[in-house]
Protein backbone atom coordinates (compact mmCIF):
# COMPACT_ATOMS: atom_id res chain seq x y z
CA UNK A 1 0.00 0.00 0.00
CA UNK A 2 3.23 2.25 0.89
CA UNK A 3 5.01 1.73 -2.40
CA UNK A 4 1.19 2.10 -4.05
CA UNK A 5 0.77 5.26 -2.13
CA UNK A 6 3.93 7.11 -3.25
CA UNK A 7 3.70 5.62 -7.30
CA UNK A 8 0.61 7.47 -7.48
CA UNK A 9 1.39 10.76 -5.20
CA UNK A 10 4.97 10.60 -8.19
CA UNK A 11 2.30 10.64 -10.82
CA UNK A 12 0.41 13.02 -9.54
CA UNK A 13 2.72 15.46 -9.30
CA UNK A 14 4.79 14.68 -12.38
CA UNK A 15 1.11 15.66 -14.36
CA UNK A 16 0.26 18.30 -12.58
CA UNK A 17 3.28 20.01 -13.03
CA UNK A 18 3.10 19.16 -17.04
CA UNK A 19 -0.45 20.07 -17.65
CA UNK A 20 0.48 23.46 -15.74
CA UNK A 21 3.88 23.66 -17.72
CA UNK A 22 2.26 23.22 -20.85
CA UNK A 23 -0.82 25.64 -20.46
CA UNK A 24 1.75 28.48 -19.15
CA UNK A 25 4.74 27.68 -21.37
CA UNK A 26 4.35 29.99 -24.57
CA UNK A 27 2.13 32.80 -23.33
CA UNK A 28 3.50 33.08 -19.59
CA UNK A 29 6.50 31.09 -18.79
CA UNK A 30 8.78 31.47 -22.52
CA UNK A 31 8.10 35.50 -21.83
CA UNK A 32 9.62 35.35 -18.26
CA UNK A 33 12.72 33.38 -19.16
CA UNK A 34 13.25 35.60 -22.41
CA UNK A 35 13.70 32.54 -24.67
CA UNK A 36 10.75 29.90 -25.88
CA UNK A 37 11.32 27.09 -23.41
CA UNK A 38 10.87 24.00 -25.39
CA UNK A 39 7.73 21.44 -25.67
CA UNK A 40 6.29 18.22 -24.40
CA UNK A 41 5.83 16.82 -28.04
CA UNK A 42 2.92 14.02 -28.09
CA UNK A 43 0.94 16.01 -25.50
CA UNK A 44 -0.82 19.16 -25.03
CA UNK A 45 -1.61 21.57 -27.80
CA UNK A 46 1.57 24.33 -28.75
CA UNK A 47 -0.27 27.71 -27.12
CA UNK A 48 -2.20 25.97 -24.03
CA UNK A 49 -6.23 26.49 -24.26
CA UNK A 50 -7.02 29.26 -25.87
CA UNK A 51 -10.29 28.63 -27.50
CA UNK A 52 -11.48 31.46 -29.30
CA UNK A 53 -9.25 33.76 -27.39
CA UNK A 54 -8.86 36.54 -29.77
CA UNK A 55 -11.71 36.98 -32.38
CA UNK A 56 -10.71 40.36 -34.40
CA UNK A 57 -13.34 42.17 -36.86
CA UNK A 58 -12.27 40.48 -39.63
CA UNK A 59 -12.56 37.01 -41.23
CA UNK A 60 -10.81 34.78 -43.65
CA UNK A 61 -11.45 31.65 -45.56
CA UNK A 62 -10.57 30.05 -49.13
CA UNK A 63 -13.03 29.54 -52.11
CA UNK A 64 -11.77 27.04 -54.66
CA UNK A 65 -12.66 27.63 -58.38
CA UNK A 66 -13.24 24.88 -61.12
CA UNK A 67 -12.57 25.97 -64.91
CA UNK A 68 -14.18 24.18 -67.73
CA UNK A 69 -13.66 25.57 -71.14
CA UNK A 70 -12.33 28.84 -69.60
CA UNK A 71 -15.20 29.74 -67.29
CA UNK A 72 -14.85 29.25 -63.40
CA UNK A 73 -17.28 27.77 -61.28
CA UNK A 74 -17.77 27.65 -57.49
CA UNK A 75 -17.16 24.32 -56.15
CA UNK A 76 -19.33 23.65 -53.05
CA UNK A 77 -17.16 23.08 -49.97
CA UNK A 78 -18.74 20.42 -48.96
CA UNK A 79 -18.11 18.37 -52.00
CA UNK A 80 -14.29 19.03 -51.87
CA UNK A 81 -14.49 17.62 -47.81
CA UNK A 82 -17.37 15.54 -47.91
CA UNK A 83 -16.15 14.00 -44.22
CA UNK A 84 -19.47 14.87 -42.04
CA UNK A 85 -18.57 15.10 -38.81
CA UNK A 86 -21.08 14.02 -35.98
CA UNK A 87 -23.19 16.99 -34.61
CA UNK A 88 -21.31 19.96 -36.44
CA UNK A 89 -19.77 21.40 -39.37
CA UNK A 90 -16.13 21.34 -40.07
CA UNK A 91 -16.11 23.30 -43.16
CA UNK A 92 -18.03 25.84 -40.85
CA UNK A 93 -14.89 25.70 -38.83
CA UNK A 94 -12.92 27.01 -42.09
CA UNK A 95 -10.96 23.91 -42.56
CA UNK A 96 -10.76 24.58 -46.35
CA UNK A 97 -8.13 27.68 -45.23
CA UNK A 98 -5.29 24.88 -44.91
CA UNK A 99 -5.53 24.60 -49.19
CA UNK A 100 -4.23 28.41 -48.77
CA UNK A 101 -0.76 27.73 -47.90
CA UNK A 102 1.60 28.04 -50.66
CA UNK A 103 2.92 24.13 -49.54
CA UNK A 104 -0.01 22.72 -49.87
CA UNK A 105 -0.45 23.66 -53.58
CA UNK A 106 0.58 20.65 -55.16
CA UNK A 107 -0.97 18.00 -52.62
CA UNK A 108 -4.22 20.10 -53.30
CA UNK A 109 -3.55 20.57 -56.95
CA UNK A 110 -3.74 16.86 -57.39
CA UNK A 111 -6.61 16.25 -54.65
CA UNK A 112 -8.74 18.78 -56.63
CA UNK A 113 -7.70 17.28 -59.78
CA UNK A 114 -8.76 13.26 -58.72
CA UNK A 115 -11.83 14.90 -57.35
CA UNK A 116 -13.35 16.77 -59.83
CA UNK A 117 -12.20 15.30 -63.15
CA UNK A 118 -14.77 17.41 -64.88
CA UNK A 119 -13.10 20.42 -64.24
CA UNK A 120 -9.62 20.98 -67.02
CA UNK A 121 -7.86 23.43 -63.87
CA UNK A 122 -8.72 25.36 -61.00
CA UNK A 123 -8.31 28.30 -58.89
CA UNK A 124 -7.75 29.07 -55.17
CA UNK A 125 -8.95 32.14 -53.99
CA UNK A 126 -8.53 33.89 -50.61
CA UNK A 127 -11.45 35.88 -49.83
CA UNK A 128 -11.25 37.60 -46.63
CA UNK A 129 -14.17 40.38 -45.46
CA UNK A 130 -11.82 43.26 -44.10
CA UNK A 131 -14.28 44.84 -41.62
CA UNK A 132 -17.33 42.56 -40.42
CA UNK A 133 -18.75 45.82 -38.11
CA UNK A 134 -18.70 48.77 -40.65
CA UNK A 135 -18.44 47.47 -43.83
CA UNK A 136 -19.91 43.72 -43.50
CA UNK A 137 -20.35 43.72 -47.37
CA UNK A 138 -17.22 43.88 -48.61
CA UNK A 139 -15.60 40.82 -49.63
CA UNK A 140 -11.97 40.94 -51.22
CA UNK A 141 -10.71 38.00 -53.18
CA UNK A 142 -6.82 37.39 -53.74
CA UNK A 143 -5.72 34.46 -56.01
CA UNK A 144 -3.81 31.98 -53.92
CA UNK A 145 -2.82 29.42 -56.58
CA UNK A 146 -3.98 27.91 -59.42
CA UNK A 147 -3.89 24.14 -61.03
CA UNK A 148 -2.26 22.96 -63.36
CA UNK B 1 9.81 19.24 14.30
CA UNK B 2 8.48 21.00 16.64
CA UNK B 3 4.74 20.24 17.37
CA UNK B 4 3.05 22.77 15.42
CA UNK B 5 5.16 22.07 12.07
CA UNK B 6 4.15 18.35 12.83
CA UNK B 7 0.17 19.40 12.71
CA UNK B 8 0.76 21.19 9.48
CA UNK B 9 2.20 17.72 7.66
CA UNK B 10 -0.45 15.79 9.22
CA UNK B 11 -2.71 17.88 8.31
CA UNK B 12 -1.12 17.90 4.69
CA UNK B 13 -0.57 14.57 4.48
CA UNK B 14 -4.55 13.60 5.06
CA UNK B 15 -5.46 16.21 2.74
CA UNK B 16 -3.46 14.62 0.27
CA UNK B 17 -4.85 11.00 1.06
CA UNK B 18 -8.46 12.71 0.76
CA UNK B 19 -7.32 14.15 -2.47
CA UNK B 20 -5.84 11.60 -4.08
CA UNK B 21 -4.86 8.40 -2.72
CA UNK B 22 -8.37 7.36 -0.41
CA UNK B 23 -10.21 4.28 -2.47
CA UNK B 24 -13.45 5.77 -3.82
CA UNK B 25 -15.67 3.67 -5.49
CA UNK B 26 -15.11 3.56 -9.52
CA UNK B 27 -18.67 3.30 -10.59
CA UNK B 28 -18.08 7.06 -11.73
CA UNK B 29 -15.68 6.40 -13.86
CA UNK B 30 -16.57 3.65 -15.54
CA UNK B 31 -19.78 5.37 -16.89
CA UNK B 32 -17.14 7.85 -17.69
CA UNK B 33 -15.41 5.39 -19.89
CA UNK B 34 -18.62 4.87 -22.04
CA UNK B 35 -18.61 8.47 -23.02
CA UNK B 36 -15.10 8.55 -23.44
CA UNK B 37 -15.51 5.61 -26.18
CA UNK B 38 -18.66 7.65 -27.42
CA UNK B 39 -16.53 10.57 -27.98
CA UNK B 40 -13.68 9.20 -29.89
CA UNK B 41 -16.21 6.64 -31.99
CA UNK B 42 -18.15 9.67 -32.73
CA UNK B 43 -14.67 12.04 -33.74
CA UNK B 44 -12.78 9.46 -35.44
CA UNK B 45 -14.96 7.09 -37.45
CA UNK B 46 -16.68 9.27 -39.49
CA UNK B 47 -13.29 10.30 -40.76
CA UNK B 48 -13.03 7.05 -41.93
CA UNK B 49 -15.77 7.04 -44.13
CA UNK B 50 -13.56 8.56 -46.90
CA UNK B 51 -10.55 7.12 -47.18
CA UNK B 52 -9.57 7.83 -50.58
CA UNK B 53 -9.95 11.68 -48.93
CA UNK B 54 -8.56 11.54 -45.99
CA UNK B 55 -5.97 9.22 -45.22
CA UNK B 56 -4.32 6.83 -47.80
CA UNK B 57 -2.07 8.14 -50.86
CA UNK B 58 -4.99 10.41 -52.48
CA UNK B 59 -5.68 12.31 -49.44
CA UNK B 60 -5.25 16.03 -48.94
CA UNK B 61 -2.97 15.81 -45.79
CA UNK B 62 -1.84 18.54 -42.92
CA UNK B 63 0.45 17.65 -40.37
CA UNK B 64 0.58 19.33 -36.70
CA UNK B 65 3.88 20.06 -36.59
CA UNK B 66 3.98 21.60 -33.52
CA UNK B 67 2.38 18.66 -31.61
CA UNK B 68 4.68 15.38 -33.27
CA UNK B 69 8.49 16.10 -33.42
CA UNK B 70 9.82 15.57 -37.17
CA UNK B 71 10.45 11.71 -37.02
CA UNK B 72 7.11 10.99 -36.51
CA UNK B 73 5.70 13.07 -39.39
CA UNK B 74 8.13 11.46 -41.38
CA UNK B 75 7.26 7.74 -40.03
CA UNK B 76 3.63 8.15 -40.12
CA UNK B 77 3.85 9.91 -43.56
CA UNK B 78 5.73 6.97 -45.09
CA UNK B 79 2.50 4.49 -44.84
CA UNK B 80 1.36 2.51 -47.37
CA UNK B 81 -2.73 2.22 -47.93
CA UNK B 82 -2.83 -1.11 -46.54
CA UNK B 83 -1.14 -0.02 -43.09
CA UNK B 84 -3.47 2.33 -43.00
CA UNK B 85 -6.51 0.13 -43.62
CA UNK B 86 -4.86 -2.14 -40.94
CA UNK B 87 -4.81 0.64 -38.46
CA UNK B 88 -8.26 1.62 -38.98
CA UNK B 89 -9.11 -2.09 -38.11
CA UNK B 90 -7.26 -1.89 -35.19
CA UNK B 91 -8.61 1.06 -34.31
CA UNK B 92 -12.38 -0.38 -34.60
CA UNK B 93 -11.50 -3.57 -32.93
CA UNK B 94 -9.67 -1.73 -29.80
CA UNK B 95 -13.16 1.08 -29.96
CA UNK B 96 -15.29 -1.85 -29.79
CA UNK B 97 -13.40 -3.19 -26.92
CA UNK B 98 -12.70 -0.32 -24.76
CA UNK B 99 -16.93 0.70 -25.07
CA UNK B 100 -17.84 -3.03 -24.10
CA UNK B 101 -15.48 -2.73 -21.32
CA UNK B 102 -12.96 -6.28 -22.48
CA UNK B 103 -9.72 -5.58 -21.71
CA UNK B 104 -10.36 -2.20 -21.25
CA UNK B 105 -6.40 -0.81 -20.38
CA UNK B 106 -5.65 -2.73 -22.92
CA UNK B 107 -7.85 -1.59 -25.35
CA UNK B 108 -7.42 2.05 -24.88
CA UNK B 109 -3.80 2.03 -24.77
CA UNK B 110 -4.03 0.54 -28.79
CA UNK B 111 -7.48 2.56 -29.40
CA UNK B 112 -5.52 6.07 -28.16
CA UNK B 113 -2.00 4.80 -30.48
CA UNK B 114 -4.35 4.55 -33.17
CA UNK B 115 -5.79 8.00 -32.74
CA UNK B 116 -2.33 9.16 -32.69
CA UNK B 117 -1.31 7.88 -35.93
CA UNK B 118 -4.16 8.66 -37.82
CA UNK B 119 -3.41 12.18 -36.22
CA UNK B 120 -0.32 11.99 -37.23
CA UNK B 121 -1.14 10.81 -40.76
CA UNK B 122 -3.53 13.99 -41.10
CA UNK B 123 -4.61 15.99 -38.66
CA UNK B 124 -7.01 18.16 -40.82
CA UNK B 125 -10.14 16.88 -39.87
CA UNK B 126 -9.76 15.13 -36.80
CA UNK B 127 -7.06 17.84 -35.22
CA UNK B 128 -8.64 20.44 -33.05
CA UNK B 129 -7.82 22.09 -30.02
CA UNK B 130 -10.65 19.70 -28.24
CA UNK B 131 -9.05 16.43 -29.86
CA UNK B 132 -5.49 17.78 -27.61
CA UNK B 133 -7.39 17.61 -24.43
CA UNK B 134 -9.47 14.14 -25.84
CA UNK B 135 -5.90 12.96 -25.89
CA UNK B 136 -4.65 14.15 -22.60
CA UNK B 137 -7.99 12.48 -20.90
CA UNK B 138 -6.95 9.01 -22.99
CA UNK B 139 -3.86 9.05 -21.56
CA UNK B 140 -4.99 9.74 -17.74
CA UNK B 141 -7.74 6.84 -18.37
CA UNK B 142 -5.05 3.94 -19.85
CA UNK B 143 -3.03 4.31 -17.04
CA UNK B 144 -5.15 2.24 -14.38
CA UNK B 145 -7.70 -0.46 -15.61
CA UNK B 146 -10.36 1.33 -13.03
CA UNK B 147 -12.79 2.29 -15.74
CA UNK B 148 -13.30 -1.05 -16.75
CA UNK B 149 -14.64 -1.98 -13.26
CA UNK B 150 -18.74 -1.50 -13.68
CA UNK B 151 -20.61 -1.72 -16.94
CA UNK B 152 -18.45 -3.61 -18.45
CA UNK B 153 -17.61 -7.56 -19.75
CA UNK B 154 -15.20 -7.46 -17.42
CA UNK B 155 -17.32 -7.12 -14.64
CA UNK B 156 -19.19 -9.84 -16.14
CA UNK B 157 -15.82 -11.94 -16.63
CA UNK B 158 -15.20 -11.71 -13.28
CA UNK B 159 -18.95 -11.73 -12.03
CA UNK B 160 -18.59 -10.22 -8.68
CA UNK B 161 -21.62 -8.97 -7.03
CA UNK B 162 -21.91 -5.18 -7.23
CA UNK B 163 -19.06 -4.44 -9.05
CA UNK B 164 -20.34 -0.46 -9.27
CA UNK B 165 -19.07 -0.57 -5.49
CA UNK B 166 -15.52 -1.68 -6.07
CA UNK B 167 -13.29 0.64 -4.37
CA UNK B 168 -10.33 1.72 -5.84
CA UNK B 169 -7.77 5.11 -5.78
CA UNK B 170 -9.53 8.74 -6.54
CA UNK B 171 -6.67 9.90 -8.03
CA UNK B 172 -7.86 9.03 -11.74
CA UNK B 173 -11.07 10.74 -11.10
CA UNK B 174 -9.69 13.87 -8.91
CA UNK B 175 -7.14 14.56 -12.20
CA UNK B 176 -9.76 14.32 -14.64
CA UNK B 177 -11.51 17.27 -12.71
CA UNK B 178 -8.81 19.34 -12.08
CA UNK B 179 -7.98 18.82 -15.94
CA UNK B 180 -11.68 19.86 -16.60
CA UNK B 181 -11.90 23.11 -14.56
CA UNK B 182 -8.37 23.54 -15.19
CA UNK B 183 -9.02 24.24 -18.99
CA UNK B 184 -11.97 26.23 -18.11
CA UNK B 185 -9.79 28.95 -16.16
CA UNK B 186 -6.89 28.82 -18.50
CA UNK B 187 -9.47 29.17 -21.30
CA UNK B 188 -10.49 32.15 -19.47
CA UNK B 189 -7.04 33.82 -18.53
CA UNK B 190 -6.31 33.31 -22.45
CA UNK B 191 -9.42 35.69 -23.10
CA UNK B 192 -8.44 38.60 -20.82
CA UNK B 193 -4.24 38.01 -21.30
CA UNK B 194 -1.81 36.63 -23.62
CA UNK B 195 -3.28 38.38 -26.76
CA UNK B 196 -7.20 37.41 -25.77
CA UNK B 197 -9.30 40.41 -26.58
CA UNK B 198 -12.56 39.81 -24.37
CA UNK B 199 -11.94 42.35 -21.95
CA UNK B 200 -10.38 45.16 -24.02
CA UNK B 201 -12.68 44.04 -27.18
CA UNK B 202 -15.89 43.14 -28.27
CA UNK B 203 -15.52 39.38 -29.74
CA UNK B 204 -18.71 38.04 -28.89
CA UNK B 205 -20.10 41.13 -31.01
CA UNK B 206 -17.98 40.04 -34.17
CA UNK B 207 -18.77 36.73 -33.84
CA UNK B 208 -22.33 37.23 -34.04
CA UNK B 209 -21.56 39.47 -37.31
CA UNK B 210 -19.51 36.96 -39.03
CA UNK B 211 -20.81 36.01 -42.29
CA UNK B 212 -23.32 33.16 -42.62
CA UNK B 213 -20.74 29.93 -43.76
CA UNK B 214 -18.44 30.86 -40.34
CA UNK B 215 -18.35 28.86 -37.30
CA UNK B 216 -21.91 30.46 -36.10
CA UNK B 217 -24.95 29.02 -36.03
CA UNK B 218 -28.30 30.80 -37.23
CA UNK B 219 -30.13 30.49 -33.80
CA UNK B 220 -32.84 32.54 -32.86
CA UNK B 221 -31.26 35.70 -31.34
CA UNK B 222 -28.28 36.06 -33.72
CA UNK B 223 -29.63 38.65 -35.86
CA UNK B 224 -30.67 40.72 -32.78
CA UNK B 225 -27.47 40.43 -31.21
CA UNK B 226 -25.38 41.21 -34.35
CA UNK B 227 -26.99 44.88 -33.63
CA UNK B 228 -26.15 44.81 -29.99
CA UNK B 229 -22.75 45.62 -29.56
CA UNK B 230 -23.24 46.47 -26.03
CA UNK B 231 -25.24 43.23 -24.97
CA UNK B 232 -22.42 40.85 -26.81
CA UNK B 233 -19.90 42.64 -24.49
CA UNK B 234 -22.12 41.18 -21.39
CA UNK B 235 -22.31 38.03 -23.27
CA UNK B 236 -18.30 37.87 -23.33
CA UNK B 237 -18.16 38.96 -19.95
CA UNK B 238 -20.55 36.35 -18.78
CA UNK B 239 -18.89 33.83 -20.61
CA UNK B 240 -15.04 34.89 -18.77
CA UNK B 241 -17.15 34.94 -15.49
CA UNK B 242 -18.28 31.39 -15.75
CA UNK B 243 -15.18 30.33 -16.97
CA UNK B 244 -13.18 31.55 -14.41
CA UNK B 245 -15.74 30.77 -11.56
CA UNK B 246 -16.75 27.50 -12.29
CA UNK B 247 -12.99 25.84 -11.17
CA UNK B 248 -14.55 27.52 -7.47
CA UNK B 249 -17.99 26.39 -8.04
CA UNK B 250 -17.44 23.03 -8.39
CA UNK B 251 -14.61 22.00 -5.38
CA UNK B 252 -16.67 23.72 -2.74
CA UNK B 253 -18.79 21.04 -2.14
CA UNK B 254 -22.22 23.53 -0.92
CA UNK B 255 -22.31 24.98 -4.34
CA UNK B 256 -21.37 22.27 -6.73
CA UNK B 257 -24.77 21.79 -7.61
CA UNK B 258 -24.80 25.24 -9.01
CA UNK B 259 -21.40 24.62 -10.66
CA UNK B 260 -22.74 21.49 -12.10
CA UNK B 261 -26.00 23.44 -13.44
CA UNK B 262 -23.57 26.31 -14.91
CA UNK B 263 -21.35 24.08 -16.66
CA UNK B 264 -24.15 21.61 -17.81
CA UNK B 265 -25.71 25.20 -19.42
CA UNK B 266 -22.68 26.86 -20.66
CA UNK B 267 -22.59 23.80 -22.51
CA UNK B 268 -25.72 23.44 -24.21
CA UNK B 269 -25.51 26.90 -25.15
CA UNK B 270 -22.11 26.87 -27.11
CA UNK B 271 -23.50 23.68 -29.25
CA UNK B 272 -26.96 25.54 -30.07
CA UNK B 273 -24.55 28.56 -31.16
CA UNK B 274 -20.96 27.72 -32.36
CA UNK B 275 -20.16 24.75 -34.65
CA UNK B 276 -17.99 23.33 -31.89
CA UNK B 277 -16.41 19.34 -32.01
CA UNK B 278 -18.41 16.66 -31.18
CA UNK B 279 -15.92 16.61 -28.10
CA UNK B 280 -17.74 19.50 -26.74
CA UNK B 281 -20.71 17.57 -26.36
CA UNK B 282 -20.17 13.89 -25.46
CA UNK B 283 -16.55 14.37 -23.65
CA UNK B 284 -16.85 17.50 -20.94
CA UNK B 285 -20.58 17.64 -19.80
CA UNK B 286 -19.75 13.89 -18.18
CA UNK B 287 -16.09 15.29 -17.08
CA UNK B 288 -18.02 18.03 -15.33
CA UNK B 289 -20.41 14.96 -13.93
CA UNK B 290 -17.24 13.52 -12.46
CA UNK B 291 -17.95 15.88 -9.95
CA UNK B 292 -20.99 13.90 -8.13
CA UNK B 293 -19.90 12.02 -5.33
CA UNK B 294 -19.48 9.04 -6.63
CA UNK B 295 -20.79 7.47 -2.95
CA UNK B 296 -23.98 9.11 -4.31
CA UNK B 297 -24.35 7.14 -7.46
CA UNK B 298 -23.73 3.65 -4.89
CA UNK B 299 -26.42 5.36 -2.75
CA UNK B 300 -29.04 5.67 -5.26
CA UNK B 301 -28.42 2.43 -6.71
CA UNK B 302 -28.74 0.44 -3.52
CA UNK B 303 -32.10 2.93 -2.64
CA UNK B 304 -32.98 1.43 -6.41
CA UNK B 305 -32.73 -2.21 -4.71
CA UNK B 306 -34.26 -1.73 -1.73
CA UNK B 307 -37.29 -0.57 -3.59
CA UNK B 308 -37.15 -3.68 -5.66
CA UNK B 309 -36.78 -6.09 -2.89
CA UNK B 310 -39.73 -4.10 -1.31
CA UNK B 311 -41.81 -3.74 -3.98
CA UNK B 312 -41.19 -7.86 -4.73
CA UNK B 313 -38.43 -8.87 -7.11
CA UNK B 314 -38.75 -11.34 -10.06
CA UNK B 315 -37.79 -14.70 -8.88
CA UNK B 316 -35.38 -16.57 -10.87
CA UNK B 317 -35.25 -20.36 -10.49
CA UNK B 318 -32.11 -22.01 -11.42
CA UNK B 319 -30.71 -25.40 -11.26
CA UNK B 320 -27.96 -24.81 -8.20
CA UNK B 321 -26.50 -28.41 -8.36
CA UNK B 322 -24.99 -27.33 -12.30
CA UNK B 323 -21.87 -25.41 -11.76
CA UNK B 324 -22.64 -23.79 -15.69
CA UNK B 325 -26.18 -22.14 -14.05
CA UNK B 326 -24.68 -21.47 -11.16
CA UNK B 327 -21.89 -19.67 -13.22
CA UNK B 328 -24.56 -18.04 -15.52
CA UNK B 329 -26.78 -16.53 -12.60
CA UNK B 330 -23.42 -14.98 -11.08
CA UNK B 331 -22.83 -13.10 -13.96
CA UNK B 332 -26.61 -12.24 -14.21
CA UNK B 333 -26.45 -11.25 -10.89
CA UNK B 334 -23.20 -9.26 -11.49
CA UNK B 335 -25.53 -7.01 -13.95
CA UNK B 336 -28.35 -6.72 -12.02
CA UNK B 337 -27.39 -3.60 -10.06
CA UNK B 338 -30.82 -2.67 -9.38
CA UNK B 339 -31.82 -5.88 -7.99
CA UNK B 340 -34.90 -6.66 -10.02
CA UNK B 341 -34.23 -10.39 -9.53
CA UNK B 342 -33.62 -12.78 -6.87
CA UNK B 343 -32.23 -16.05 -7.78
CA UNK B 344 -33.57 -19.15 -5.95
CA UNK B 345 -32.29 -22.45 -6.59
CA UNK B 346 -35.04 -24.81 -7.15
CA UNK B 347 -33.50 -27.76 -5.00
CA UNK B 348 -34.30 -25.71 -2.06
CA UNK B 349 -37.56 -24.81 -2.63
CA UNK B 350 -39.91 -27.60 -0.56
CA UNK B 351 -42.70 -26.96 -2.48
CA UNK B 352 -42.65 -25.56 -6.25
CA UNK B 353 -46.43 -25.23 -6.52
CA UNK B 354 -46.71 -22.56 -4.18
CA UNK B 355 -44.49 -20.58 -5.73
CA UNK B 356 -46.80 -21.04 -9.04
CA UNK B 357 -48.68 -23.51 -9.52
CA UNK B 358 -47.43 -24.34 -12.84
CA UNK B 359 -43.89 -25.42 -11.65
CA UNK B 360 -42.80 -29.00 -10.98
CA UNK B 361 -39.18 -29.99 -10.44
CA UNK B 362 -38.76 -31.72 -13.69
CA UNK B 363 -39.63 -28.53 -15.74
CA UNK B 364 -37.46 -26.37 -13.16
CA UNK B 365 -34.66 -28.83 -14.19
CA UNK B 366 -35.34 -28.30 -17.68
CA UNK B 367 -34.99 -24.51 -17.84
CA UNK B 368 -34.88 -21.73 -15.79
CA UNK B 369 -37.89 -20.28 -14.56
CA UNK B 370 -38.85 -16.75 -13.90
CA UNK B 371 -41.94 -15.72 -11.73
CA UNK B 372 -42.47 -11.90 -12.21
CA UNK B 373 -44.40 -10.17 -9.19
CA UNK B 374 -47.65 -10.12 -11.48
CA UNK B 375 -47.06 -13.87 -11.06
CA UNK B 376 -46.56 -14.44 -14.90
CA UNK B 377 -44.44 -16.94 -15.28
CA UNK B 378 -42.10 -17.50 -18.21
CA UNK B 379 -39.05 -19.74 -18.70
CA UNK B 380 -35.32 -20.52 -20.71
CA UNK B 381 -34.79 -17.78 -23.45
CA UNK B 382 -38.22 -16.22 -23.29
CA UNK B 383 -37.26 -16.02 -19.02
CA UNK B 384 -34.41 -14.18 -20.24
CA UNK B 385 -35.82 -11.98 -22.56
CA UNK B 386 -37.80 -10.77 -19.60
CA UNK B 387 -35.09 -10.43 -17.53
CA UNK B 388 -33.27 -8.39 -20.15
CA UNK B 389 -36.06 -5.80 -19.96
CA UNK B 390 -36.13 -5.57 -16.06
CA UNK B 391 -32.32 -5.35 -15.81
CA UNK B 392 -30.87 -1.98 -17.86
CA UNK B 393 -27.58 -3.18 -18.50
CA UNK B 394 -29.39 -5.74 -20.54
CA UNK B 395 -31.53 -2.81 -22.44
CA UNK B 396 -28.75 -3.45 -25.48
CA UNK B 397 -29.68 -7.20 -25.87
CA UNK B 398 -33.64 -6.29 -25.51
CA UNK B 399 -34.11 -5.38 -29.91
CA UNK B 400 -32.12 -8.77 -30.69
CA UNK B 401 -34.58 -10.38 -27.92
CA UNK B 402 -37.48 -9.36 -29.78
CA UNK B 403 -36.93 -9.54 -33.50
CA UNK B 404 -39.10 -11.47 -35.02
CA UNK B 405 -38.21 -15.66 -34.63
CA UNK B 406 -36.20 -14.52 -31.93
CA UNK B 407 -38.48 -16.26 -29.41
CA UNK B 408 -38.14 -19.50 -31.48
CA UNK B 409 -34.69 -19.61 -32.04
CA UNK B 410 -33.58 -18.61 -28.41
CA UNK B 411 -36.08 -21.47 -26.88
CA UNK B 412 -34.09 -24.00 -29.03
CA UNK B 413 -30.17 -22.83 -28.77
CA UNK B 414 -31.47 -22.02 -24.69
CA UNK B 415 -32.25 -26.00 -24.89
CA UNK B 416 -29.45 -27.60 -26.84
CA UNK B 417 -27.57 -25.81 -24.52
CA UNK B 418 -29.22 -26.86 -21.19
CA UNK B 419 -29.41 -30.10 -22.83
CA UNK B 420 -25.89 -30.38 -22.84
CA UNK B 421 -24.93 -28.24 -20.00
CA UNK B 422 -22.73 -30.66 -18.62
CA UNK B 423 -20.79 -30.64 -21.41
CA UNK B 424 -19.10 -26.64 -20.60
CA UNK B 425 -18.64 -27.26 -17.15
CA UNK B 426 -15.06 -27.95 -17.77
CA UNK B 427 -14.57 -24.89 -16.72
CA UNK B 428 -13.70 -23.95 -12.83
CA UNK B 429 -17.20 -23.10 -12.51
CA UNK B 430 -17.95 -26.46 -11.98
CA UNK B 431 -14.95 -28.02 -9.59
CA UNK B 432 -17.57 -30.24 -7.75
CA UNK B 433 -18.65 -32.18 -10.80
CA UNK B 434 -22.01 -32.02 -9.79
CA UNK B 435 -22.95 -30.88 -13.04
CA UNK B 436 -24.18 -33.77 -14.63
CA UNK B 437 -27.45 -34.82 -14.86
CA UNK B 438 -28.78 -38.37 -13.84
CA UNK B 439 -29.45 -39.56 -17.43
CA UNK B 440 -33.32 -39.96 -16.63
CA UNK B 441 -33.26 -36.15 -15.56
CA UNK B 442 -31.07 -35.25 -18.38
CA UNK B 443 -33.51 -36.80 -20.86
CA UNK B 444 -36.34 -34.84 -19.52
CA UNK B 445 -34.78 -32.02 -19.40
CA UNK B 446 -34.58 -31.78 -23.00
CA UNK B 447 -37.71 -32.50 -23.39
CA UNK B 448 -38.83 -29.74 -21.19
Amino acid sequence: MGSRNLWISLFVIVWVAVFHYETLRLNYLSPLAGRELPKLKFLYPPAGWIMFFNVDRSYGSAEVYGVREGKPTLIDPHAIFSTRCVGYDNIRRNVLISVLSGNAAPQFCRYVARKFPQYEAFAVAYVTYPDLVDRPGEKLYQLAYRCP
Amino acid sequence: MDYGQACEEMRFRDWWYQAFLIERPSVSLSLFRLAVAVTVGCHMIPSFLQLEDNYLSTAFKEHNGSFFPLWALQLVAQSPDWLVRLFVALFLASWACFFLGFKSQASCLVMTASCYYFYALNALHIGTLSFDILLVTLSLIWVSGYPGDACSVESLIRAEPKPYARLRPFFIQRLLQLQIVWTFFYTALSKTTAGGNWLTDNPYYYLMRYPAEGVVRQFPFRALLAQHPGACYAIGIGVLVCEFALPFLLFIRRTRWIGLAYGLTFHVLLLTTLHVPTIFFFLFPPQLLLFVDPERIVEWIETRRARHASKGRAVLLYDGACGFCLGSVKRLMAVDYFGAVEPVDFHGVHDLAQLHPALTPARCQGRMQLIEPSGRLSEGFLAFRRMALMIPLLWPLVPACYLPGAGWIGQRVYDWIAARRHLFHSTRLCQTNQCRLPPTEASSSSKA
